[in-house]
């Protein structure tokens, strides 16, 4: 129990950053749309997801030194500045996403319009920032988004057609219809939405959070090939199962009430419960990991104390940050903008700016001078340099594929 | 530059500041480096944190205007950053500055404290 507790941190992340609003959305979105034809996009993110995770996971415990202090020290402050900038405004858009996502789900639990919910879910999740012990929130959320394994369940009780499932997910082509630069838009959102940067920065400070030394090196490994690969199964899983239910219909998903129509259809009244459960955990984790890391991001930049193991009166400068990180994405959803719209220009954001997150991690990786005999191993910089190439393709590809196809229709 | 020859600069700039309890002081924004009267060699007499010290760092701009909001954040509209004198440096190495006093007998603490005084702790539950 005691091995399985130690990677709440991994689940946490992967609950939060890997499924969130972002990914629940693209990937029911291009389940319904594109069946399993872009499932790669997925298993590509992943992969580079777990070679990033467990390099942030050991940066942290060896250097003792989160993202955003190497950056700074290793690469000027004119590039960490321009870097924190971009990050902390994606955080913030994403905060924002997260925020309606959450409003979304109680909306459709309780009927009452999601413009209601918005500011009671922003206090909600300041008051999480405020109270509630990194340990508990990892552990909470950690399980309750694991509720979303109900799309696995569901896939098998739906008349699911495997042997074309399997053979689209390994055999990707564009479907019949449809345009080349519309399923390539949609596989850089998938890989935006999976790697969005502020998943590495929350688990290389929730790593000094969790006091991370050389010798719970073990540990940062196990929760960044663990946690991630169970994100994957999960997006995967929502992913699927709009294939037998909404695709032959051709539905265009711009509804989070639309992504339970499989689960209503195969387990009624409990399998929605459960699925609210989980999108409430996953989303609300995403809400608080986003609001944290820009919190962690400037904090570090500027030297501050940071971090939810110190009381707030004693890291008043990060907890500042935070609260107003929360009051401005709150008020930007209260301007009435689409959350949905607002999830899928956020992701496609995050998949343009990648490289700015994944490339001094990578630096910092190969540093001797901070990690010693734990620098990257060759086969590791081989394939995270090809990584590397495959997010720098992907964040190029972003503007031309975002005016082309008028963000995906 | 002949090879393994390291600056101060190197040694020093963006390095996280300790002080005696272990509490987060600040980043080294930049350094302060002294000629003695008599010609010496230049000596370090003093770290220099905040944005006065950071904004001619980022240059443009963007560092000047920087620096303007910290000016107007310093007493008195003082332009010379908040310095913390050698003397209070106990050890540095590569990663870290460790200083022989509390962060709150620093000037650094200025918007920490205001921050604390003012804003987190007038809101229930920060302590």
């Amino acid at each position: 129990m005691r091995g399985a507790l130690k990677i709440t941190l991994g689940i946490m992340t992967a609950i939060g950053g890997f499924v969130d609003i972002g990914d629940i959305v693209t990937a029911s979105l291009t389940g319904a749309r594109f069946g399993m034809t872009l499932a790669w996009a997925v298993v590509l993110a992943t992969a580079i997801m777990v070679l990033y995770g467990e390099m942030a996971g050991r940066v942290a415990a060896v250097s003792k030194r989160a993202m955003f202090d190497v950056v700074r020290e290793r690469l000027g402050v004119r590039f960490a500045m321009v870097n924190l900038g971009a990050n902390a405004l994606l955080s913030l858009l994403t905060l924002a996403a997260e925020i309606g996502g959450v409003a979304l789900v109680l909306h459709l639990v309780t009927g009452i319009h999601y413009l209601i919910w918005v500011p009671v879910v922003g206090l909600g999740v300041w008051l999480t920032i405020w109270r509630l012990p990194f340990q508990a929130l990892e552990t909470v959320f950690g399980l309750l988004g694991l509720c979303l394994l109900v799309f696995a369940a569901a896939l098998v009780l739906l008349p699911t057609d495997w042997g074309s499932l399997w053979h689209e997910a390994i055999h990707p082509s564009v479907p019949a219809g449809e345009a080349l630069p519309t399923w390539l838009f949609y596989a850089i959102s998938l890989i935006g939405a999976c790697l969005v940067p502020y998943q590495v920065i929350f688990f290389s400070s929730g790593g000094r959070e969790e006091k991370w030394s050389v010798k719970d090196m073990k540990d940062a490994r196990l929760n960044a090939v663990v946690g991630f690969p169970l994100g994957m199964v999960l997006s995967l899983s929502i992913m699927a199962a709009m294939v037998p239910v909404l695709r032959p219909d051709s539905v265009d998903v711009r509804h989070l009430g639309q992504v339970t129509l499989p689960i209503a259809q195969a387990l009624g009244v409990l399998g929605l419960i459960l699925t609210f459960i989980g999108f409430f955990a996953c989303v609300f984790a995403a809400a608080t990991e986003s609001a944290l890391s820009i919190g962690y991001s400037v904090a570090q930049y500027f030297g501050w104390t940071w971090g939810k193991r110190h009381k707030p009166s004693a890291a008043p400068r990060f907890h500042v940050v935070c609260l107003s990180s929360v009051i401005a994405a709150t008020g930007f959803m209260l301007t009435s903008v689409d959350p949905i719209t607002v999830t899928i220009i956020t992701v496609v954001l995050a998949a343009a700016a990648i490289p700015l997150t994944y490339l001094p991690l990578l630096v910092v990786a190969n540093d001797r001078e901070y990690m010693g005999r734990y620098v990257n191993k060759h086969w590791q910089n081989g394939l995270a340099t090809i990584a590397l190439l495959v997010m720098v393709v992907v964040s190029l590809a972003t503007p031309p594929l975002l005016f082309a196809t008028k963000a995906g229709q | 530059m002949p090879q393994g020859i390291v600056t101060a600069n190197d040694m020093l700039w963006d390095r996280q500041i300790y002080d005696r309890d272990g509490v987060e002081v600040g980043k080294v924004d930049d350094i302060e480096v002294t000629i003695p009267d008599d010609g010496g060699a230049p000596t370090l007499t003093a770290l220099l944190c905040g944005p006065t010290a950071l904004g001619p760092r980022l240059g443009g701009r963007f560092g000047a205007w920087w620096t303007a909001i910290g000016q107007r954040l310093r007493p008195g509209d003082e332009l010379y950053p908040v310095r913390v004198t050698a003397d209070m440096i106990v050890t540095f190495d590569r990663h870290e500055v460790r200083l022989n006093v509390t962060a709150a007998e620093l000037p650094t603490n200025r918007l920490r404290a205001w921050t604390r005084q003012y804003i987190i702790g007038r809101i229930p539950g920060s302590r």
